[in-house]
């Protein structure tokens, strides 16, 4: 969805239809518009959660940021320097920022007014709207009278209304309560697939993002890592960042042994030596089959033990690190356990690469 | 004694009755219950008192017809000068404002911003005064006119009538009411604007469609209270515009302060608090429907 390269900030919506998370941070920025995420990731992280640009490039490509260099263009058309109301694109805000004194009904048609649509044709699309989102009857009520899921549909309503390039979703389930928001992931890929839209969605919810997108762009620090397919991301992420965002949350330093295997690191080891190896803690095992003859295996002990619904996850002392393992049966804390991980689900990065 | 009341109440909550209650209470509000009794209440009844008491001390409408007789004109003039005020204040209010919360310079907005709440700390005879040397037919504005070739300068005119007046009151309270507005449009959710904007609404659209419906309770209370201040102001028409038709408070000034006459005078400023009484009805219904819609 966005290629950053240099110091600009270019992006480019597909013409094909597909949902392209943007996980954690922002393209690379120029200065100013650099300081201006350094600025909102400080105000954010005294609120005590990240904020590494995601939102300031989707405001930007809104038009409520202006870069100071770069263009953004959408199905070709370049709108760096438009003012936000001439952009075509239609934002889902956190909030929803619903107007509390006008109904569900005059909210979703509030920009198809703004395109001088006739009453009739416009009341028309409202209800085709609150037919498409299940809110049929709701289009008197005060928007003040309804739940959060019922809010978010309406805002969803009033985006889509217009029928705009591109949808731009800033965490729009993130004041939902979980269950909703499981239900209201589905139905939003189901919806999305159905009128075929392009859609940018911010997100720091990594199941979120696996789920509903086409493509995945993950952001740290206001630069864009890693690009690609959810599986790609998933299974082949580019660097150790990208690794632990994606769940393999298990780090390791390695070393090549002579004969092409691997081992863990000694302290003789100089640092340029070493590798990072990232796995996830449901790809180790405890004990049980006998390992395979490139499987790692480290012994330690049981340092600590948590039920987590689907079985247990242990963190297992090896030497002096600490090694997370998913397993279904349970181990006392303080036995001696082997943790076997398979030579094919380490993610291996050399040294300076991770970030 | 109200600390020892309290104690008693909580250690026999079933032994202190209600009655103990409402004494405390009132014991309570009474030293603020005797100020408003005293300086308030006393002075408004005497001055209806005297409105309607005749030379022999009984009940006359006398001096309200006397009112009429001489001042029909001036209360009708003092209700139009002051609507009509409300009015532009209320235009030039949602003008700076809705460039403060919307407009798209920030240089522009930050020289509004330090500019606009300069008339706020000038006193209406001050004001006055400045009015009197901008507005006259030697005064600046003309100057200005005529220098740059605007008007001829036979055709120059003095501004110092009702215009004048007008001027002088938009000129002082249109930054109060600016203030209000400003704070409350300060204080809406800014996504509110921005939904608007990327749903392709101009600024125009957005200022009356999303901004001033959701601060329109603040403006009428802002409005309400120029309203009411502008009718008690004397010293503008005083200085600007004190020769008939004038303001109200000119009249019973002219009436005190000439004839010492205080019936009629009390009769007048009577008018002057139903005048009043209209902006306050305003205020109130405002405030039943702020409570009925929650």
């Amino acid at each position: 969805m966005m290629h950053g390269s240099g110091r600009r900030v270019t992006s480019e919506a597909y013409s094909r239809p597909e949902f392209a998370p943007l996980l954690d941070g922002a393209v690379s920025l120029d200065r100013k518009l650099k300081r201006l995420v350094q600025r909102y990731a400080r105000a954010r992280s005294r609120l005590g959660s990240s904020g590494c640009g995601k939102t300031t490039l989707l405001r930007s490509i809104a038009g409520f940021v202006l870069p100071d260099s770069g263009t953004i263009k959408v199905g070709g058309r370049d709108i760096t320097r438009l003012p936000p109301e001439a952009r075509e694109t239609a934002m889902m805000f956190q909030s929803y920022a619903l107007w509390p004194h006008m109904s569900v009904a005059d909210n979703i048609a509030y920009g198809l007014r703004m395109r001088g649509w006739k009453k009739d044709a416009m009341a028309a699309r409202v209800e085709e709207m609150l037919k498409l989102l299940q809110l049929q009857g709701f289009g008197p009520r005060p928007v003040t009278q309804l739940s959060g899921g019922q809010r978010q549909r309406v805002a969803m309503g009033r985006a889509l209304a217009v029928d705009p390039h591109l949808l731009l979703l800033d965490e729009p389930m993130s004041n939902l309560d979980y269950k909703v928001r499981l239900e209201l992931r589905h139905e939003l890929r189901a919806l999305q697939k159905r009128i075929g839209i392009t859609a940018v969605y911010v997100t720091h919810d990594r199941e979120e993002a696996l789920t509903l997108a086409d493509r995945i762009a993950v952001i740290d620090a206001g630069r864009i890592v890693q690009i690609g397919a959810p599986e790609q991301i998933f299974h082949q992420p580019s660097s150790a960042f990208v690794a632990g965002f994606m769940g393999a949350d298990n780090a390791l330093d390695l070393v090549r042994t002579e004969n092409g295997g691997l081992a863990t690191v000694t302290n003789g080891v100089p640092p340029e030596q070493r590798i990072r190896a990232h796995f996830r803690s449901d790809a180790a095992r405890l004990d049980g089959a006998p390992p395979a003859e490139d499987d790692l295996v480290f012994t330690g002990t049981v340092a600590q033990s948590v039920y987590v619904g689907q079985g247990y996850r242990y963190r297992v002392r090896a030497g002096n690190a600490d090694i997370w393992v998913h397993a279904p049966e349970r181990v006392a804390e303080g036995t001696t356990a082997r943790v076997i991980v398979p030579r094919a689900a380490l993610l291996l990065f050399s040294k300076d690469s991770s970030l | 004694m109200r600390g020892s009341a309290g104690e008693g109440q909580r250690q026999h909550p079933v032994i202190t009755g209600k009655a103990s209650t409402r004494g405390a209470a009132l014991a309570l509000i009474a030293p603020a219950l005797a100020v408003v009794a005293l300086f308030f209440v006393a002075p408004l009844a005497m001055s209806v008192v005297v409105a309607f008491r005749g030379k022999d001390g009984g009940f006359t409408l006398e001096h309200f017809a006397k009112s009429f007789d001489f001042y029909t004109t001036d209360l009708l003039f003092t209700l139009a000068i002051v609507v009509a005020s409300t009015l532009l204040i209320g235009a030039v209010a949602i003008a700076i404002a809705g460039y403060l919360t919307l407009g798209g310079n920030p240089r522009t907005i930050a020289v509004l911003r330090w500019l606009y709440r300069w008339p706020l700390f000038i006193p209406f005879v001050v004001a006055g005064q400045l009015m009197r040397t901008f507005l006259a037919k030697n005064g600046m504005l003309n100057h200005v006119l005529i220098g740059s070739g605007l008007i001829e300068p036979l055709s120059a005119q003095s501004l110092l009538d009702w215009r004048g007046i007008v001027v002088a009151f938009v000129w002082k309270q249109a930054p109060f009411v600016t203030l209000l507005l400003a704070g409350a449009m300060a204080s809406l959710e800014p996504q509110h604007i921005e939904a608007a904007r990327n749903l392709g609404a101009r600024r125009m659209s957005v200022l009356i469609d999303i901004v001033l419906p959701q601060v329109r309770g603040t403006l009428l209370v802002g409005l309400v209270l120029s309203f009411v201040t502008m009718l008690s102001v004397l010293s503008v028409p005083l200085m600007i515009n004190p020769n008939s038709p004038t303001m109200v408070t000119v009249d019973v000034a002219y009436r005190i302060s000439t004839h010492a006459d205080y019936p009629v005078a009390n009769a007048l400023c009577l008018l002057s608090l139903a005048l009043a009484a209209i902006g306050a009805v305003f205020y109130l219904r405002h405030a039943a429907a702020r409570v009925e819609g929650g």
